[in-house]
């Protein structure tokens, strides 16, 4: 192993080492003359005679060199050298080659860095194998707990090396009114030590700055290094400034350094702050360091033995007795730790059955171009068929073509991987672009929408790359080299023999054109699938109108509202909004229409008057809270019974208006008004609560879930142990359709009921497109690359095409001499290509009926195997075929008799 | 080979010269040669295209190391020195170099 290294060293100095003995063995020349002289030779005579005994320097140079380098091997940097030169002598070809191969490895490159970094990367801490995530131990891997849990988890010392805390979160960075988020993340003070994470300016947060009220420092924060670059443009005297995160005074105390981005794949934080902030801390994810002699299930185990006295010291305040007594037992959350060293993400589960089928997707585009790259190497081959033979008449050894042959290909392949490589990191930073979201996921502890992947290169991406660029090589190299090292030296002598050879070249491009074929043709009929699944959801009935809706969401949970008075203000914010000129209705919910992902549901335990639902579970329906008119708001058009209105309030019997997805789900369709509704409930069974209305269905969570069995309660009715709502929105509905301008003046009305709130306003197409990203991202680089794939067969068809005419011209011209008719030298020209791609056609329909069986899950509205769908994508590859080949076949149809017959 | 040329040395064996002759501390080509042509009493007579060979090759496997120096006479010239390798190696081929001698003996004495 260590020669190898030397031999490179040699290698890399070849020139200076071959200097280094020239120059000693003249030393050693010029030692021996005067030995000589000084014997009493004079002086011409000793170097003659030097020179004499030493014997052929020019032969120890070579026998260094054998030293060194292997035979094999020598005459290598040649094979590139005349490689280089080739490749120049037809720089389009040569290009277009090396730009497809860029395009095909720059795109699985950037895909497998996605996918790397959300998946597979280790968090940028200190030995991240050892850390662990406490989660439930139910299938959901649910991980949020109180901040007292975790209090009591972290004041065992004895049961880890080092416990942490963390909460994501949105921080309003604005002083009042419209609010500007930014991501912020609430950390334990044992956070960035147990991490291993050293500030890059200053110091980072500490256990004394972890205590309500701020610490002995008063309230500090630590930012990232993006945030100090952007925000602060990298002032070196930012250690002691001020930050404002909603409506509290910070003061910076650190810099984090820049490749830490925190503890959640898929956000980078912006600004962490310590935990015990806000009055009972926010709900936490918890992660700790296993001591060296630690198994995972050994901690499990030691922590489940304290949970119930863990339980026992972290009642919640404030509870009913009922909800205490289930705290205690609660079944479902049970301590279990998870390895933890890729960090915790809410967006694997979403985007990972995405990119993994686009990245099958940019494999076969990859497929495609190296399937043309194979096509014009051979047809170089072709070219120089003479001189190879030529060559090979001379006396050149077949091996030593075929590694001329290769060295090309080596070229090219590193040509198109260094370019693919440098572009890798910029698509993946796009692509991430398109992963954000307008509207942040409304899930607890969420962040601010924009994704943040690290899509830096690193070894494992740079393994997949040369991996890649290998397999290239070996699909678009070798066939080439293989076929043009059976070149018989008669080749260089006969211009126009027909080599045997030849033929099975032609079997070869054959195969290549029909696997062109047959991927892009998959690859169109999957893309078309994908959009016509983008197109239906994005044309889905809604249930209601989204034209000239505006959702607006208001938070008190910052403002300096008393949690009595935040009803209040919620209904101030609604009059205030209702008095605008340009509103038409307004009114309140606790769900927008449309929101991705997150469903309440309501568990029922039965309604009167319908078959009995299973006793211990009941059944679920989806659950939102309006005010009176949101319907109306909404347009939702009410069927049967009154919408909630001013008379059903905290005091008087409570009431719900249910959708029809709920009367057939729970009362087989018959008119639900009048049944009344009993919830589970821990403890004493909950008052019936009295259907009085029935409206269209609508959609309730994301645009590809189904209509959910909904009930509606009112917001005034919210009562009982609950805290009243940490924020509502506002949906609202605009006079014009032009909603742009309203979305300013909503945010500033609300902002002058109260200057504290947090407001953000979004016109609802925002959620319709922000409940879509992963559809039209999917979408789009489907139909991308499909015209892509389909662009290299066209070229590639063209290319066969056109040679077919240039090698069958003599015999093209005697068919026309001899009286052909023009049909008839087309039909000669494109019987052969026709088959072609009949056959790659064919297996195009079975790839892509095969395939489309994994695209499933991604559709909406569009069967897999849509005959339509096919023939559409047939129809696109004949008519792309037959514009490929029309300008050679055009060109073979004016082929002058007389001259070509000349020409031989 | 230049014609005074030693005879015709078993395979290996100027490895094993050499490394021998570095023994005593570093030297350049030229005096390694002049070493070994002195103490064979003329004998051995090594010519560049042999011994600058060699050298490579057993700086190629790590036994000799080589650094520019000063000479005698005040002239630029390459040294080569004796590694921890090379001199283990010496240790080796020197055991095997005197089996291979005494077999010799014992074929050429049988009558």
């Amino acid at each position: 192993m260590r020669s190898l290294f030397r031999r490179l060293w040699y290698l890399l100095r070849e020139r200076r080492a071959q200097a280094d003995l020239s120059e000693e063995m003249a030393f050693h020349r010029e030692m021996k003359a005067r030995e000589l002289e000084e014997a009493g030779a004079d002086s011409v005579e000793a170097r003659r005679e030097a020179r004499r005994t030493l014997g052929n320097t020019t032969l120890a140079h070579d026998q260094v060199r054998d030293v060194w380098v292997p035979h094999a091997l020598q005459g290598i940097s040649q094979d590139f050298r005349l490689g280089l030169r080739t490749l120049a002598s037809t720089p389009s070809v040569s290009a277009a080659a090396i730009f497809s191969l860029a395009l095909g490895i720059g795109a699985n490159t950037a895909i497998f860095s996605l996918i790397d970094s959300l998946l597979l990367r280790d968090l940028p801490v200190r030995d991240p194998g050892r850390l662990v995530m406490l989660s439930d131990g139910s299938d959901q891997h649910w991980d949020h707990w109180s901040y007292p849990v975790w209090r009591e988890i972290h004041s065992r010392h004895q049961l880890f090396d080092g416990t942490l805390a963390w909460a994501g979160a949105r921080f309003d960075l604005s002083s009042g009114g419209e609010s500007k988020y930014i991501n912020g993340i609430w950390v334990s003070g044992s956070y960035f030590d147990v991490l291993g994470v050293r500030p890059l300016l200053g110091r980072t947060i500490s256990e004394s700055d972890d205590a309500a009220g701020g610490g002995s420092n008063a309230p500090v924060a630590v930012i990232s290094y993006a945030f100090w670059q952007h925000h602060f443009g990298g002032d070196p005297d930012v250690i002691g400034r001020g930050l404002t995160l909603n409506r509290v005074a910070l003061t910076i105390v650190g810099v984090a350094p820049r490749g830490f981005f925190g503890t959640d794949v898929g956000h980078a934080f912006d600004v962490a702050v310590p935990a015990s902030g806000p009055a009972n801390g926010p709900t936490v994810s918890i992660m700790a360091r296993l001591r060296t002699d630690q198994t995972i299930d050994a901690a499990t185990a030691m922590l489940r033995a304290i949970q119930p006295e863990i339980r026992e010291a972290t009642l919640p305040a404030g509870w009913p007795p009922a909800f205490l007594a289930q705290y205690l037992k609660a079944p479902f959350t049970v301590f279990t730790l998870e390895p933890a060293a890729q960090g915790v993400s809410g967006l694997r589960e979403r985007f990972v059955r995405p990119l993994l089928a686009i990245l099958i997707i940019v494999a076969l585009v990859l497929l495609v171009a190296c399937a043309n790259v194979a096509n014009l190497s051979l047809a170089r081959a072709m070219a120089r068929r003479r001189e190879l033979g030529m060559r090979l008449a001379l006396g050149a050894s077949t091996w030593r073509l075929m590694r001329q042959l290769i060295a090309e290909s080596i070229v090219v392949a590193s040509g198109g991987a260094a370019a693919g490589l440098a572009a890798a990191p910029w698509i993946a930073d796009r692509l991430t672009k398109q992963l954000s979201t307008t509207i942040p996921v409304r899930a607890p502890n969420a962040m601010t929408g924009t994704v943040f992947l690290d899509t830096s290169i690193d070894g494992r991406v740079l393994l997949f790359a040369v991996a890649l660029t290998f397999l290239t090589l070996v699909i678009f190299g070798t066939v080439p080299a293989w076929r043009a090292s059976r070149v018989a030296p008669m080749d260089a002598l006969v211009e126009h023999r027909q080599p045997r050879w030849g033929r099975s070249v032609w079997r070869t491009t054959d195969v290549l054109i029909a696997v062109q074929v047959a991927v892009s043709m998959a690859l169109i009929a999957s893309a078309s699938l994908l959009v016509r699944t983008l197109t239906a959801l994005e044309t889905r009935p809604l249930g209601f109108d989204r034209q000239g809706l505006l959702v607006a969401t208001v938070e008190t949970q910052h403002a300096s509202v008393s949690p009595e008075r935040r009803a209040a203000l919620y209904n101030q914010a609604l009059d205030a909004v209702r008095r605008l000129p340009d509103v038409a209705d307004a009114a309140l919910s606790f769900l927008p229409a449309v929101v991705e992902g997150s469903i309440l549901a309501q568990p029922i335990q039965s309604v009167s008057g319908a078959p009995s639902l299973p006793a211990r579970r009941g059944a679920n329906a989806a659950l939102n809270f309006i005010s009176p008119g949101w319907f109306q708001t909404m347009k939702i058009p009410l069927i049967a019974g009154r919408d909630v209105g001013p008379q059903d309030r905290v005091d008087s019997p409570q009431v719900a208006v249910v959708n029809e997805a709920f009367a057939r789900k729970f009362l087989r369709a018959a008119n639900p008004v009048g049944h009344t509704v009993r919830f589970f409930q821990p403890g004493p069974p909950p008052a019936p609560v009295e259907i009085v209305g029935l409206v269209r269905d609508s959609v309730y969570g994301g645009l590809r879930s189904q209509i959910e069995a909904t009930i509606y309660l009112p917001v005034a009715q919210r009562s009982g142990g609950w805290l009243p709502f940490l924020s509502l929105d506002l949906s609202i509905r605009s006079r014009s359709q032009q909603v742009g301008a309203l979305e300013k003046k909503v945010a500033q009305t609300i902002e002058s009921v109260n200057p504290d709130v947090s407001v953000t306003v979004h016109p609802v197409s925002d959620y319709v497109s922000d409940s879509l990203v992963q559809e039209r991202l999917v979408a789009m680089l489907a139909g991308g690359f499909a015209v892509l794939a389909l662009a290299l067969a066209a070229i590639g068809l063209y290319g066969v095409t056109a040679y077919a005419v240039a090698r069958r011209r003599t015999e093209i011209g005697i068919r026309i001499a001899l009286g052909a008719s023009p049909a008839n030298v087309v039909r000669t020209i494109v019987s052969r290509l026709a088959t072609l791609i009949c056959i790659g056609i064919t297996a195009g329909v079975v790839t892509s009926l095969w395939s489309s069986r994994y695209l499933g899950s991604l559709l909406y509205g569009v069967r897999p195997g849509d005959p339509a769908n096919l023939a559409g994508a047939i129809t696109v590859l004949v008519l792309t075929a037959t514009i490929a080949a029309w300008t050679p076949v055009r060109a073979a149809l004016r082929t002058d008799p007389v001259s070509t017959v000349r020409c031989n | 080979m230049g014609e005074h040329d030693s005879p015709e040395l078993l395979r290996g064996t100027l490895d094993l010269l050499i490394l021998k002759a570095l023994v005593s501390g570093p030297r350049h080509g030229y005096a390694i040669a002049h070493h070994l042509k002195t103490v064979s009493e003329d004998v051995l007579q090594v010519g560049e295209s042999s011994l600058y060979p060699a050298l490579q090759r057993l700086l190629l496997r790590g036994w000799v190391k080589a650094h520019w120096g000063t000479s005698d006479n005040n002239r630029r010239a390459r040294y080569y020195t004796l590694t921890a390798a090379g001199r283990k190696q010496l240790e080796l081929e020197r055991s095997e170099f005197d089996r291979i001698v005494i077999a010799i003996h014992k074929v050429l004495a049988t009558p």
